[in-house]
Formats: C-alpha cells, sequence, structure tokens
C-alpha cells in the first residue's frame, strides 16, 4: 500500500469515526465562561480557579527551574539543558529587539512567555475543563450551549442563558448544580490578563521616564502645531497599549478554549484533533509574543524622538492598537 | 438569546475578521518576499513578522471579544 | 465588569502572584543559568585562546627545528666542503712531497750515476795512464834508459785530457 493511499484510508477512518461519534457519543455540553469561577473561598476571599491554575503554573516553574538549577553541570543534560536552551534563546531573541535594556527587561519578558505559555498548554489538557466541583447554580450564570433532547427543535443546538446541569447524563453533579472545572488557564481570565498588561505598562514607562527624564511627555503633549494632534493620539495609543496586550491574550486563548469545546460538543471525536494542534501553536505564539510586544514597547518608550521623524514604523506600530 | 443578537454577535467577529485577514496576508507576503531575497535575515525577519501580526490581529480580537460579550450576555 | 469577571481583588491577586513568580523565576532560574552560560562562554573563549596558544608555540617549535635542521644540514656540507678542501690539499701535498721525494732520488742516483762514472773514468784514465807509461817504459826502457821519463808521461797525461 502506497503512502498516498495509507493516508487516504486513515483520513476515511478518522471522518467515519468523527461523523459516527456525532450521532453515538454526548460529549456534554461545553463549558463557556467568560468569567472565572468560584472554586472555594478562603476567609471570604474567593479563590477562582483562574487564581488556582495560576498556582498550580507557579509550582510547575518554581520545581522545574529547581530541578534545573539544582546540580548545575559545565556540559548540561536533561532539564538544565532544555531550560538553559530556552533561556538562551530568549536572551538572544529579546536582545535583538532591545539590545540596551536587555538585562531589565529579560527577567519580566521571559517570566511572562513562560507562565503564559506554561498557563496556555494546561487549559489544553484533556479533562481540564470538565473535572471539578459542582456547585450550587447561580441565577447569574452566562449562557451556553446546549442540545435540544426534546420538543419539536429537538436535535438542535440552542444556547441557553444557563443549562441546568441536571440535563446533562454525563455530569454527577445533581440538578441545579453546575459543574465548576479545577483547571481554567489564567490566559483565560481577564483579571490575569490585565494584571499581566498593567505590569507591562508600568515597566516601558517606568523605564520609558527614568531614560529620556521629563522630556518623554513630550511625545504625548507639545504645542508645536499637528504634532500637538499626533501627540494626543499617541496618548490614547499608550494608554491602549496595556488594554490590547490582555485582550490579545484573553481573545486567543479564551477563543481556542471555546472553539474546542463547541467543536468536541459538535463533533466529539477526530475532529478537534488539528484544532488541538493548532491551539498548541496559538499558545506558544501567544506567549511568545506577549514577551515580545512589551520589549518591543520597551524600546519604542525608551527611543527619544528628538529630531528623528521615522514616524512611519513607529506610527504604524501605535495606530494598529 | 434574541435574534438580533445572535446577529450582532456574527457580524461583529465576521466584519472584524475581514481587515485584519487582508493585513496579515499582506504582512506575511511581504516578510516572505523579504526571506526570499534575504535568506540570512529570516530569524529577525519572523520575529517582525509575528510583532506585526499580532498587532493587526488584535483588531480581530478586539471583534472577537466584543462578540462574545454580546453571546454571553456581558453587554446587551 | 462583574460579567466579565474583573474583580480587584483577583486582580490583584493575580498581579501578586505573577510579581512573586517573576521575582522567583529572577532568583532560581536566570541568574544561575545567566551565570553559567557566561561561566561556559568565558571558558569556551578561554579554551580557544589556550588552543591558539599552542598552535602558535606548535608553529613556533616547528619554525625553530626547521631552522635548526637547515642550520645542522649546511654546517654539515660546511664541515664536509671544508673535510674535501683539506683532504684535497693534504692529497695535493702528498703528491708534492711524493714528486719532491721522486726527484730528490732521480737527482740522487743521478748524482751517484756521474759520480761513479767520474771515478770509472779516472780510474779507466789511470789504469790507462799507467798501462801507456808502463808500455812505452818497457819499450822506450833501452832507449831512453830514464831520460825524460816522468816529462814524457806528463805529456801523455796532458794529451789523455786534451782527448777527453
Amino acid at each position: 500500500m502506497s503512502g498516498r493511499m495509507r493516508t487516504l484510508v486513515v483520513v476515511v477512518v478518522l471522518l467515519a469515526v468523527a461523523v459516527l461519534s456525532r450521532f453515538f457519543l454526548y460529549s456534554g455540553d461545553p463549558h463557556v465562561e467568560v468569567a472565572p469561577e468560584e472554586l472555594f473561598a478562603i476567609g471570604g476571599f474567593s479563590v477562582t480557579n483562574s487564581l488556582f491554575t495560576a498556582l498550580l503554573v507557579d509550582i510547575i516553574l518554581v520545581v522545574v527551574a529547581l530541578l534545573a538549577t539544582r546540580n548545575m553541570q559545565l556540559v548540561p543534560r536533561g532539564v538544565q539543558n532544555v531550560m538553559e536552551m530556552i533561556v538562551e534563546a530568549l536572551y538572544n531573541l529579546f536582545r535583538n529587539l532591545s539590545p540596551k535594556f536587555i538585562n531589565q527587561v529579560f527577567p519580566l519578558a521571559a517570566s511572562i512567555f513562560l507562565f503564559v505559555l506554561v498557563s496556555n498548554w494546561l487549559g489544553l489538557i484533556p479533562g481540564g475543563s470538565s473535572i471539578g466541583v459542582c456547585h450550587a447554580a447561580g441565577e447569574e450564570h452566562s449562557a451556553r450551549l446546549a442540545l435540544v433532547r426534546e420538543g419539536e427543535y429537538a436535535g438542535a443546538i440552542r444556547f441557553a442563558p444557563a443549562a441546568a446541569e441536571g440535563d446533562n447524563p454525563y455530569t454527577t453533579c445533581p440538578s441545579g448544580y453546575t459543574l465548576v472545572p479545577w483547571l481554567r488557564p489564567p490566559s483565560t481570565d481577564l483579571n490575569f490578563t490585565l494584571a499581566l498588561g498593567l505590569l507591562s505598562f508600568v515597566f516601558f514607562e517606568y523605564w520609558g521616564f527614568r531614560t529620556l527624564g521629563i522630556g518623554y511627555l513630550k511625545k504625548f503633549f507639545n504645542l508645536n502645531g499637528v504634532m500637538s494632534f499626533v501627540g494626543i493620539i499617541e496618548f490614547i495609543s499608550e494608554i491602549m497599549k496595556p488594554i490590547s496586550l490582555a485582550l490579545r491574550l484573553f481573545g486567543n486563548i479564551f477563543a481556542g478554549e471555546v472553539l474546542i469545546a463547541v467543536l468536541t460538543f459538535l463533533v466529539p471525536l477526530a475532529l478537534p484533533m488539528p484544532i488541538y494542534g493548532f491551539e498548541i501553536f496559538v499558545g506558544f505564539i501567544q506567549a511568545l509574543v506577549f514577551a515580545l510586544l512589551t520589549v518591543a514597547f520597551l524600546t519604542i518608550a525608551t527611543t527619544s524622538h528628538e529630531g528623528e521623524h521615522h514616524g512611519d514604523e513607529h506610527g504604524s506600530a501605535a495606530r494598529a492598537h | 438569546m434574541e435574534g438580533l443578537n445572535l446577529i450582532a454577535t456574527a457580524l461583529a467577529i465576521g466584519l472584524a475578521a475581514i481587515g485584519p485577514g487582508i493585513g496579515v496576508g499582506i504582512i506575511v507576503a511581504g516578510a516572505l518576499q523579504a526571506m526570499g531575497r534575504n535568506p540570512e535575515m529570516e530569524n529577525t525577519l519572523v520575529q517582525y513578522m509575528f510583532i506585526g501580526i499580532a498587532f493587526t490581529e488584535a483588531l480581530a480580537i478586539f471583534g472577537l471579544v466584543i462578540s462574545f460579550m454580546i453571546a454571553f450576555g456581558v453587554i446587551q | 465588569m462583574d460579567a466579565l469577571g474583573i474583580n480587584l481583588n483577583l486582580f490583584l491577586a493575580q498581579l501578586i502572584n505573577f510579581g512573586v513568580v517573576v521575582g522567583l523565576l529572577w532568583w532560581l532560574l536566570y541568574k544561575p543559568v545567566t551565570r553559567m552560560l557566561n561561566e561556559r562562554t568565558a571558558r569556551i573563549e578561554a579554551s580557544l585562546r589556550d588552543a591558539d596558544q599552542v598552535k602558535q608555540q606548535l608553529a613556533n617549535a616547528k619554525r625553530d627545528y626547521e631552522a635548526e635542521i637547515a642550520r645542522a644540514r649546511q654546517e654539515a656540507a660546511g664541515i664536509v666542503a671544508q673535510a674535501q678542501e683539506r683532504a684535497r690539499a693534504q692529497e695535493a701535498e702528498i703528491v708534492a712531497q711524493a714528486r719532491r721525494e721522486a726527484d730528490r732520488l732521480r737527482e740522487e742516483a743521478r748524482a751517484q750515476a756521474a759520480l761513479e762514472r767520474e771515478q770509472m773514468l779516472r780510474g779507466a784514465k789511470n789504469q790507462i795512464a799507467e798501462l801507456v807509461t808502463l808500455t812505452a817504459s818497457r819499450v822506450l826502457d833501452a832507449e831512453l834508459k830514464a831520460a825524460g821519463h816522468d816529462k814524457l808521461i806528463a805529456e801523455s797525461l796532458a794529451a789523455l785530457d786534451r782527448r777527453n
């Protein structure tokens, strides 16, 4: 059997499995929540599943860091080798963008990359969004997709304001309770992405001020004709930087989660597989982009605008978000 | 969910995807051309390409977030 | 804001959490790894420098060795030439000496031969003179009776001398 024939057979079998699974398997309602859900409360402070996952990511990163640096050898092996390769590659990458401030920006940017990467990939672990605890369904629960099983629209997909978990034969939660999964990548929590964006924003504004002094503000507020309007636009775009960083990460990862949830809901087997591969790629790229943009914004903030009117690259970069 | 909300959801992401789609295409085309002409610059170009894509894609993501907000009843 | 899940407490919690992670990773990962990378780079550079030095030394040694060899060869050639020179000189000397010796021998032989001939001639002359004198005396004994005896001998001798 030639290679092409074999591929064809595999594809056909997978498609058949996919189509059959659509009719014989019920994958449960997709779990789509914009807001992170509370797992438990400690003294009035509610620990959400995204915060819980963030702590998990902390543990993973710290353990890997400890493993990598526990017994450092001049000739690296195992974890040490991998982490050294990653750190070195990141260092070279960021140095290309910001050779002057690499030592200041590197810990932050590399941490952003590693944390967001692990967080994004944690969300892709199968079962991550379907293993959890049962909580009493509140009134404010947002909408989710559900399959209509009775009545004249049976078989159709419906947007329910809050699906009653009791309808779902694949959950052990009693009627009136909803499933809250343990794992929810922090990147799909706006609190986290905004916190990250704010941290990055504060960082590059601080270094902008520190490098250019009070002249840094001249980029935004000046009184020479047209440039004053440009300054106002720059100011708005500057304010939008952390928000765009936060929303980019949130949107990409959350959209990926929703896509996988909906696809699994529609076709339980085979079809979500390529999407998983794509989401692994997206998770990596978004982590990298967040870190790279932090470095790039730092470079932009620390570059003086006096005399040089290369408003082209800068303006387009500023206008794009 | 009301029909208008559904339409709004679909339009929000659908319209928001047009511009960035074209933009990302232009960026990647330019980057590939540059790489073809100057292969030793590939690493730097890929970096800038992804930054450019991120900027462009942000617009689509804004639309996506708005569409989520409408779909899940955050704004009505 | 509530529907999006944005909540000041959670926001601060995430902010602090991430700040702590940055600090931990800085302390646990970046510092040791960067130090190790720098150390390794320094080490590799040092090794490269060492290798260069060793190569340089090797080249130097080779050059010295070759120079030494060349000099030795030159010296040997010099010695051989000198030896040949000396040998040729000696040979010439020996030959000259031998020739001188031969000349001397020949000279001596010739001198001896001349001497012997002289002596022989002189002997023969005397004998002849004596014989002539004797014969003449015998013949003339009667007639002359010792008149002008010695005078005759002297005349004969003079005549012999002239003939010679």
